[in-house]
Parts: structure tokens; sequence; C-alpha cells
């Protein structure tokens, strides 16, 4: 299954893409876990897409592409902005940061999925899931 | 089909003695953070020295959920109060101790356990 959707910057709609694509896509045989890890780093893609790449501007869009089969769940996340530097993120994890209410997304990404790769620019993150 | 878990948000709250408890059930997704974020954050603003959340039936919480907790127990802790969190399902408890927020709250198997003692 390979799916594209373009959706507006906003919350509901990417709410309703993130159920869309995990009731769409073929997971049969994906675990619990699996599966779970899979809607947590949608969910974080997209909110950062919305918050920090096109910054809650409504003229921007998000383009979504999910590519699921037997082996994998791969799913790349576009935003309109102008991307950022992933290694320039504070670590949400260190004791000083743990009370800031923000700056988890990444780092969950990265603890709950195979792979995690952003683009040159900063404005694409590559998220994949292997499902053994 | 149920993809890891996806039920209804629900909130209940209730008072136990001078505690709040509150009964998060089902997903605390990026469009449910910012209304626990309020209802927490009203609650704290009552002074009660402990918020109880009752997680036994939330399937699944985002980074903005996660935020929403801890605005509360900032909150909480104008006035010297606690967020306490009871029985976190498998998957949150294992999603509490990735982000360290184990660290932060208190985690108890009950509601019992967790309100203060009178």
């Amino acid at each position: 299954m390979r799916e594209k959707k373009v959706i507006p910057t906003n919350m509901q709609a990417a709410r309703q893409l993130a159920e869309e694509l995990l009731d769409e896509a073929p997971f049969k045989g994906y675990s619990e876990p699996a599966l779970f890890a899979i809607r947590l780093a949608l969910e974080e893609g997209l909110a950062n897409a919305i918050k920090h790449g096109n910054k809650s501007d409504p003229g921007k869009s998000i383009t979504v592409c999910a590519e699921v089969d037997d082996d994998q769940a791969t799913i790349t996340i576009t935003d309109e902005g102008e991307g950022f530097e992933p290694g320039v993120i504070p670590d949400p994890t260190v004791d000083e940061n743990l009370e800031k209410p923000c700056g988890r997304g990444i780092m969950l990404m990265r603890s709950y999925m195979d792979k995690v790769e952003f683009n040159e620019r900063g404005n694409e993150v590559r998220l994949i899931k292997r499902r053994a | 089909m149920t993809v890891a878990g996806r039920q209804p948000f629900r909130l209940d709250v209730a008072r136990e003695g001078n505690a709040a408890v509150v009964r998060v059930s089902g997903s605390v997704t990026i469009t449910e953070a910012d209304q626990l974020r309020e209802a927490l954050e009203n609650l704290a603003a009552e002074h009660a020295p402990v918020m109880v959340l009752d997680l036994a039936n939330m399937d699944f919480i985002c980074s903005l959920g996660l935020g929403a907790i801890i605005s509360g127990h900032l909150k909480c802790r104008h006035h010297r109060g606690q967020v306490r969190l009871v029985h976190p399902q498998p998957p949150v408890r294992e999603l509490l101790e990735t982000t360290r927020l184990t660290k932060l709250f208190g985690i108890y198997d009950s509601v019992a356990q967790a309100l203060p003692e009178t």
C-alpha cells in the first residue's frame, strides 16, 4: 500500500489523517507495540510539522506519504517551513529539562521507530518501523 | 479494527477528601491535549494538595498530552501540591519511563494508595 495525502496546517486535519492511515493501511501482522510506536511517531511528526515547521500558518500545507507492506511501514512527513537542525534539540530526558512541557517529540520518534531521518533542509522527516 | 487502543477521550473528576481525582480514559492525542491541560490547570488553581490522575483506562498519550500533565504539575507546585499517577497501562508506563517522567511523578498501583493520608 502506498498513499500520499496533503492536509492543511491544523491539529484536527492531522488527527483525521492519522486515524485514516491507521484504519486503512494493511497493518496485519504488526504487533500492538509496533502499532503504538507508529501511531506515536506519526502524531509527533504531524505536531512538529504544524507547530514548528509551518508555525500554525493556515496558508501552508503538510504532505504525508505512507508506504506499508509486510516488512515495514515508512511514513514521510513534509512541511513548508524553513527547516531546522535536529542535532541542536536539547535532550528532554536530562534532569534540568524534565519539567519542560514540550520538546519530547523527536526523542520519542527516535526511541520508538527503527529509523528516523531528516532531509538536509530539516523540513521533512522519514519514519520507518519494521514489522518484526 | 482497533489499532493501538484508540478509544474515545474522556475526563471524569471526583473529590476524595481534599484531593482531586481525575480519571483519564481513552486516547490523549494532539487534539485532546489542550483539553487535558486546561482541566488540570483549572483543578490546580483550586489548590488541592494532591491531584491524582487515574490512568488505568488511558490507552495512548502523545508528547503534547505529557506536556499537559507537566503543566498541571507546575501549577500544583505553586501551592506545594503534587500530581500523582495511578496504574498506567504498560505502553503508557513505558512512555513515562522513556521520557524519564517517572522521576518527576509518583506512580501508584491504585487511587487509594495515591490519596494523601488523613
